[in-house]
C-alpha cells in the first residue's frame, strides 16, 4: 500500500493498527487507545501486564476504586510535529483501560513498576486468616 | 513520486497474525466473570512501523514494548532496514492465565527506503519500548534551495 494513500484516508490507517481506538473526544483532545493486556493469578497474588509503547513511569496513573482497576497513561515518546508521516501503521494516543474486579485484593499493598514500555501491576490477595489453636479448658 | 515515499512490507509469513486472533477470540468467551469488560479485536502486524520524513532525514518509529534492547536486532542493507528480535513472556508455575492478549515471538521486518542507507550515519534510539531511527538522506535526496542571479 503506498504511503500517499495512507495519509489521505487516517480512518483506514487505524484498521492497519491493532490498536483500538477507546474514544477520540473526551477531557483531552486525541485518541485514547485499549492496550494489550495479560492476567494471571498466582496463589498470593495478581498480575497485570499492560502493553504501553512510548510510557514512562511519570507517564501513568493507576488506581483501583470501589473493585475497578483503572490504568491511564499518555505517552512521552512521540514524533516531532515538524515530521512529514509517509506512512502510519499506528496512531499514537493515549492508553486507557478499565477491569471491574470481583476478587478482593489488599489496596495497600499493591505495586507498579514500567520496562521497556510494559506495565506490570500487582495485586495481593488479602492474608488468609491464619490458623489458630482454641484452647480446650475443662469445665 | 512514490518512490521518493517509502515502504514498509508486512512479512506475509508472519505467523502470529492469525494464530493469535483465534486464540483471543476464544479467550474472550472463555474469559472467568471475575474480570469483566468490553471484548473486541483488530488484526496486526509486529512491530507496527510508521515512518516520517524529517526534511534531512527519513524517521522510522516501531512500538516494541516489551522487546529488551538486548534482544532488538537492526542491520542495513542497501536500501533496506530490517528490524529482527523476539518477545518472550515468562510466567511463574502455578500461575493461571485470566487473559493472554499480549503477543510472543520471534519478528522480522523490512523497511525499503528510496535510497541506499549508510548504515554508520543511521542513528538509533530506544525508550520506553519504541525505537526511534533516524536515517540521514543522501544530498541528492534533500531539499536545496536554489539561488537565483540578477541578469
Amino acid at each position: 500500500m503506498m504511503s500517499n494513500e495512507l495519509q489521505q484516508s487516517p480512518d483506514r490507517a487505524m484498521e492497519v493498527r491493532g490498536k483500538e481506538a477507546v474514544q477520540r473526544e473526551g477531557m483531552r483532545p486525541g485518541w485514547v487507545f485499549r492496550p494489550d493486556v495479560d492476567i494471571v493469578e498466582k496463589p498470593e497474588e495478581y498480575v497485570v501486564t499492560a502493553d504501553l509503547p512510548g510510557v514512562g513511569e511519570e507517564d501513568l496513573q493507576v488506581h483501583l476504586e470501589k473493585g475497578v482497576l483503572t490504568i491511564e497513561a499518555q505517552p512521552s515518546v512521540r514524533p516531532e510535529d515538524r515530521w512529514q508521516p509517509l506512512h502510519l501503521e499506528y496512531r499514537i494516543g493515549g492508553y486507557r483501560r478499565e477491569f471491574a474486579m470481583s476478587e478482593a485484593v489488599d489496596a495497600q499493598g499493591i505495586s507498579a513498576r514500567m520496562r521497556d514500555g510494559v506495565l506490570e501491576i500487582r495485586l495481593p490477595k488479602p492474608k488468609p486468616h491464619q490458623p489458630r489453636r482454641i484452647a480446650v479448658t475443662r469445665g | 513520486m512514490a518512490s521518493f515515499l517509502g515502504r514498509v512490507e508486512p512479512r506475509p509469513e508472519d505467523p502470529w497474525t492469525t494464530f493469535e486472533r483465534l486464540q483471543r477470540e476464544m479467550q474472550s468467551l472463555l474469559a472467568p466473570a471475575g474480570w469483566r469488560e468490553l471484548p473486541l479485536d483488530a488484526s496486526r502486524v509486529f512491530p507496527p512501523t510508521n515512518l516520517y520524513d524529517a526534511s534531512e532525514s527519513l524517521v522510522l518509529m516501531a512500538e516494541l514494548p516489551g522487546v529488551r534492547e538486548s534482544d532488538l536486532d537492526i542491520s542495513v542493507q542497501g536500501n533496506q532496514v530490517v528490524l529482527r528480535g523476539q518477545r518472550s513472556i515468562q510466567y511463574p508455575e502455578g500461575a493461571s492465565a485470566h487473559r493472554r492478549e499480549r503477543q510472543v515471538g520471534a519478528f522480522h521486518r523490512t523497511v525499503e527506503l528510496p535510497f541506499v542507507v549508510d548504515a554508520d550515519k543511521v542513528d538509533a534510539v530506544y525508550r520506553h519500548g519504541v525505537l526511534i531511527l533516524h536515517v540521514p538522506k543522501p544530498r541528492e535526496h534533500q531539499r536545496r534551495q536554489v539561488q537565483v542571479r540578477a541578469s
